[in-house]
């Protein structure tokens, strides 16, 4: 594929010269990581907030570096990093390691990854990358909305089948949420919509019994207090408990004793919103509506529709994950798996929405740039 | 053709609706963390410290029963349990088989076990196990850390000292009933006083739980006291009682079935009041099995009943001081007035007969309380009427509640007019005076009333309140005792107590094989035999069936009251023996045994010191 890339206003790799606030918003949420992993931990770095400090100073090399990348890289990329991603999500299908009655790892002898995290970023690369190549009056041909719906699709596949219900929705919010960016029809997702309405019998059906018992307790979790149930009404005491000023760190008794499942990962916010309370939580919510609305600011100056739809998606998708993490830790949504952006343990999460950010930064830094519509 | 609007205005306006999304997103979660963290945050934070807190009662230690020296009669012992927690197990069957060879249970009881484990929650604490031996105790203790879940535990059991002497008396506790709960509340305490002064006095020896909140994490395991909070210990119960006089009545008693009871004249403590047969109350307290408990309610000498306070019997010739003082304080009688005894007494149509066959011959009134007449009384009661009788009976505390206010004591009957008429609806007849004359007929008393009686005879007509409980004096004050004059003469009064010393001390009395002499110091006092079966005219003529030859049920009731030392008397006692045959022979050798031995101990606490004494009884008794 023929592409050209008129660079313009280029900055310098080693200048920093990048959208700064988004980068201190990015990692006070990493921080609040750190702290949050201490206080987890008892008033412990180890086992969690040290690696996760860690983890996100080598999350801040990675962006910085794909932020001073040249632009017409990411963009020739895009395409094969999303290939490469799906071979991977394949491997998982196929030699990934099981743990906790789900296949999500991929051992790759170094590290331990999770390809159903990279996907979410492969697949906003390759739709911003395929509409790049769609002029506006063809987005809504039939051929032109079958291949995104494939690219989103065929990963959706696989992650249904590792099971991960929750990491599926999120991938086809986003994707789909791109092809409305995109300029297809309305129609079609109103038409989408309510298929989806009709396909939902089928859904119930084929879904696994621990993932009817999740949207079963999640309707009413006093279905089972003590089983199912017991992760939602023990987090809305955690949170609830939390009061406005919380208890402080390290003082939430609901983690310290133990009543809190997955403290350290999904269920974090928990943990702050009963240590530091309603402040501490309005606080951090502003912060992610920070970023959000940087996003949204970056998506509306970028100039190319790669551009655009590259920025929209990542802050979209990061909408998703935290406005479901929360709703999810408060009893407003079923118990699907999703993480806390930056704040939540794990490598895999933190990297690809740091490298997201990194795109996001590039993506700012070479605003004007038009692209090819090859 | 369509106008398209360019990209780059087509996503404008796409992106405001997706912003215009994520708002309401934002909303619905500042909504959300409004409404737990604000409205609701009591809520939670009540749930959070539900979750966090678990309140645990801490029993506080029961009070002691004790006798009127200190010495323990109901203790507390330490007691090892064994409780598990199911959901902290791993392998259930496994460690129930572990502790199945630690402690020995047999097959039988290991299932039934896991049977009852399984069907508890899992999260609740189950009691395995009470009254361990130390020995399994241990055993267990060293095993613990390979049997997770499994807690030993240190509690308290009520443990009785001098189990069958005093346990009629004292009774027991048991297991919490539904009526304990309605009556006392539903208290943290296990054990609850179920009879006597167990129960009696159940909310003073209970003491008052205090509170544990201990935090625990999620698995229920304790990480650490919050507070304790309250808590009183139970206060102890001194009786009146002299365990060690108890135990030697007891030991009197033997397998005969009946009671003693001892008064202190001069005060009213009852210093023994012994039971039998009896029973060992150290097998209610943790739940006795329905075997023993069917045997015991079943047995035809009624082991669990307080025969002291509860038992009601015709007083027979122990009643006859009564009749005499009521004819003299009327003045129907002189003292020096004789009846001639023929050994009969014709009334009406009917035929009374005197104990003596062939007759006592002439006696005056003093020489029918040695002899015992009959006759003598059979002409007296008729001389007096009933109406004085009864009255002089309920003067002397018969028929009435002694005040001792405990252990659902019997009131007894004194039979009068109005008292058959509301009965029988019919009236008195003059045979019946007759037969009350020798303390027969309607007449009932129980052993405590015919103490009582016999100390106000001891004390000159001066009566005084049984009590069991031992007041709790007040620093600097003394023992106020409520001593209550008959208003009888004292010329009378002597009549009688020579009477009552002369029944003991001399051949002719019927009680001289019950005379002793311990430091100078006699007995006075009255032989009972009290018939409780008809005896008919054919069987007059053919011979009186002897005691011996009769069903158990039907031979006579003995019966002994009296006092001593007969000059300033200190102790009044009535032995009643159910269906024992004759008092003389029965009843008033167990009584002079007591006396005996109370004497002797009198005497001996006189040449020493009082404390040593006081150590040696503890000594003896614990022995």
């Amino acid at each position: 594929m023929n592409m050209t890339i008129q660079s313009n206003g280029h900055r310098g790799l080693f200048t920093l010269d990048v959208h700064f606030p988004l980068v201190i918003a990015v990692l006070t949420l990493g921080l609040a990581g750190v702290v949050l992993l201490y206080s987890v931990a008892g008033g412990d770095f180890s086992p969690w907030a040290w690696r996760h400090a860690t983890r996100l100073l080598a999350g801040l090399f990675l962006m910085l570096f794909i932020a001073a990348l040249d632009i017409r890289t990411i963009f020739a990329v895009s395409y094969l990093i999303f290939g490469i991603i799906l071979i991977l999500l394949l491997g998982v299908e196929l030699f990934g390691v099981r743990s906790m009655g789900a296949t999500r790892w991929l051992d790759l002898a170094l590290v331990r990854v999770q390809p159903s995290e990279f996907i979410r970023f492969a697949l906003i690369l390759a739709l911003a990358r395929f509409y790049q190549s769609v002029h506006q009056t063809e987005v809504s041909r039939p051929l032109n909305i079958l291949v995104p719906l494939l690219l989103i699709f065929v990963p959706c596949l696989l992650i249904f089948r590792q099971p991960d219900l929750g990491t599926m929705i999120m991938l086809a919010a986003t994707g789909l949420s791109m092809m409305f960016l995109a300029g297809v029809r309305y129609r079609y997702f109103v038409i989408g919509g309510l298929g989806l309405l009709a396909a939902v019998p089928l859904v119930w059906q084929n879904m696994l019994a621990y993932q009817k018992e999740r949207v079963l307790v999640f309707l009413n979790p006093e279905r089972d207090p003590l089983g199912a149930g017991y992760h939602i009404i023990q987090s809305k005491i955690g949170v609830g408990s939390g009061g406005f000023w919380g208890k402080g760190l390290v003082e939430g008794t609901q983690s310290r004793l133990d009543f809190l499942p997955e403290k350290h990962t999904d269920f974090i916010f928990t943990i702050f919103a009963e240590e530091l309370g309603f402040a501490g939580c309005l606080l951090l919510i502003l912060v992610f509506a920070m970023v959000l609305f940087f996003l949204f600011q970056i998506s509306r100056q970028v100039k190319s529709q790669y551009a655009r739809l590259t920025v929209a998606g990542m802050g979209l998708s990061l909408s998703y994950y935290v406005a479901v993490n929360l709703l999810m830790v408060m009893g407003f949504a079923p118990v699907v798996g999703v993480p806390l952006p930056f704040v939540s343990y794990g490598g895999t999460s933190l990297l690809t929405f740091m490298a997201g950010i990194g795109v996001v930064l590039n993506l700012e830094r070479n605003a004007l740039t038009e692209m090819s519509r090859g | 053709m369509v106008q398209y609007d360019s990209e780059e205005i087509s996503f404008a306006r796409r992106s405001l609706i997706m912003g215009g999304l994520q708002l309401g997103l934002g909303a619905v979660v500042l909504g959300r963390l409004q409404y737990l963290q604000i409205s609701q945050a009591d809520t939670y934070t009540t749930l959070a410290e539900a979750n966090r807190v678990k309140i645990s009662p801490v029993i506080a230690p029961r009070g002691r029963i004790i006798d009127r020296n200190g010495i323990a009669i109901a203790d507390n012992d330490t007691s090892f349990t064994l409780t598990i927690v199911p959901e902290q197990v791993p392998d259930l069957i496994g460690t129930l088989g572990e502790l199945r060879e630690l402690i020995g249970w047999s097959d039988e009881k290991l299932q039934r076990l896991s049977r009852y484990v399984r069907r508890q929650p899992k999260f609740k604490e189950i009691v395995l196990a009470k009254d361990l031996s130390w020995e399994a105790f241990a055993k267990v203790n060293l095993q613990l850390p390979f049997l997770p879940g499994v807690e030993p535990k240190l509690g308290e059991k009520r443990v009785y000292r001098h189990a069958t002497s005093v346990a009629h008396l004292v009774g027991y506790v048991g297991p919490k009933t539904r009526k304990d709960i309605r009556e006392f509340g539903n208290l943290p305490t296990e054990a609850v006083g179920q009879t006597g002064i167990e129960r009696e006095f159940e909310n003073i020896l209970r003491g008052e739980a205090g509170v544990r909140h201990l935090e625990v994490n999620a698995n229920g395991r304790t990480v650490r006291e919050l507070s304790l909070e309250g808590g009183a210990s139970g206060q102890d119960v001194q009786l009146t009682i002299d365990v060690d006089l108890q135990n030697f009545a007891a030991k009197a008693l033997g397998r005969l079935s009946g009671s003693v009871v001892v008064l202190d004249t001069r005060n009213g403590d009852v210093l023994c009041m012994a039971s039998s047969p009896s029973y060992d109350p150290n097998k209610f307290v943790s739940g006795i099995d329905v075997a023993s408990w069917k045997s015991l309610l079943t047995h035809d000498r009624k082991p669990l009943m307080n025969k002291a306070l509860r038992g009601q019997y015709a007083p027979g010739s122990t009643f006859k001081m009564i009749v005499a003082l009521a004819a003299l304080e009327a003045g129907v009688m002189s003292p020096k007035d004789k009846v001639a005894c023929t050994g009969e007494f014709e009334y009406g149509s009917e035929k009374y007969h005197c104990w003596e066959r062939e007759g006592h011959g002439e006696l005056n009134l003093e020489e029918a309380l040695v002899g015992s007449c009959d006759v003598y009384f059979y002409e007296l009661a008729l001389k007096t009427g009933i109406d004085r009788i009864e009255e002089m009976a309920a003067r002397f505390g018969l028929g009435l509640p002694t005040g001792i206010g405990l252990l659902g004591e019997k009131n007894g009957t004194v039979p009068g007019r109005e008292w058959k008429r509301a009965r029988y609806d019919t009236g008195w007849r003059g045979g019946e005076t007759v037969i009350t004359g020798i303390g027969q007929g309607f007449l009932l008393a129980t052993p405590l009333q015919l103490a009582a009686m016999t100390a106000s005879l001891a004390n000159k007509g001066v009566s005084v309140r049984p009590r069991l409980v031992a007041p709790v004096l007040a620093e600097g004050t003394s023992d106020s005792v409520q001593r209550d004059d008959l208003k009888i003469s004292r010329r009378n009064m002597d009549i009688v107590d020579r009477g009552l010393f002369r029944a003991v001390n001399t051949p002719e009395g019927t009680g001289y094989a019950s005379s002793l002499l311990i430091n100078n110091h006699r007995m006075s006092g009255k032989t009972g035999t009290a018939q409780v079966r008809r005896i008919s005219q054919a069987e007059r003529e053919e011979g009186v069936i002897p005691n011996k030859d009769l069903d158990w049920h039907l031979r006579d009731h003995a019966l002994f009251v009296g006092y001593a030392p007969h000059k300033n008397p200190r102790y009044a006692i009535a032995v009643v023996i159910e269906h024992g045959g004759g008092g003389a022979q029965v009843a008033g050798p167990i009584a002079r045994d007591v006396m005996v031995h109370l004497l002797r101990r009198e005497k001996a606490t006189a040449d020493k010191p009082a404390a040593d004494i006081k150590a040696q009884a503890a000594d003896e008794v614990r022995s």
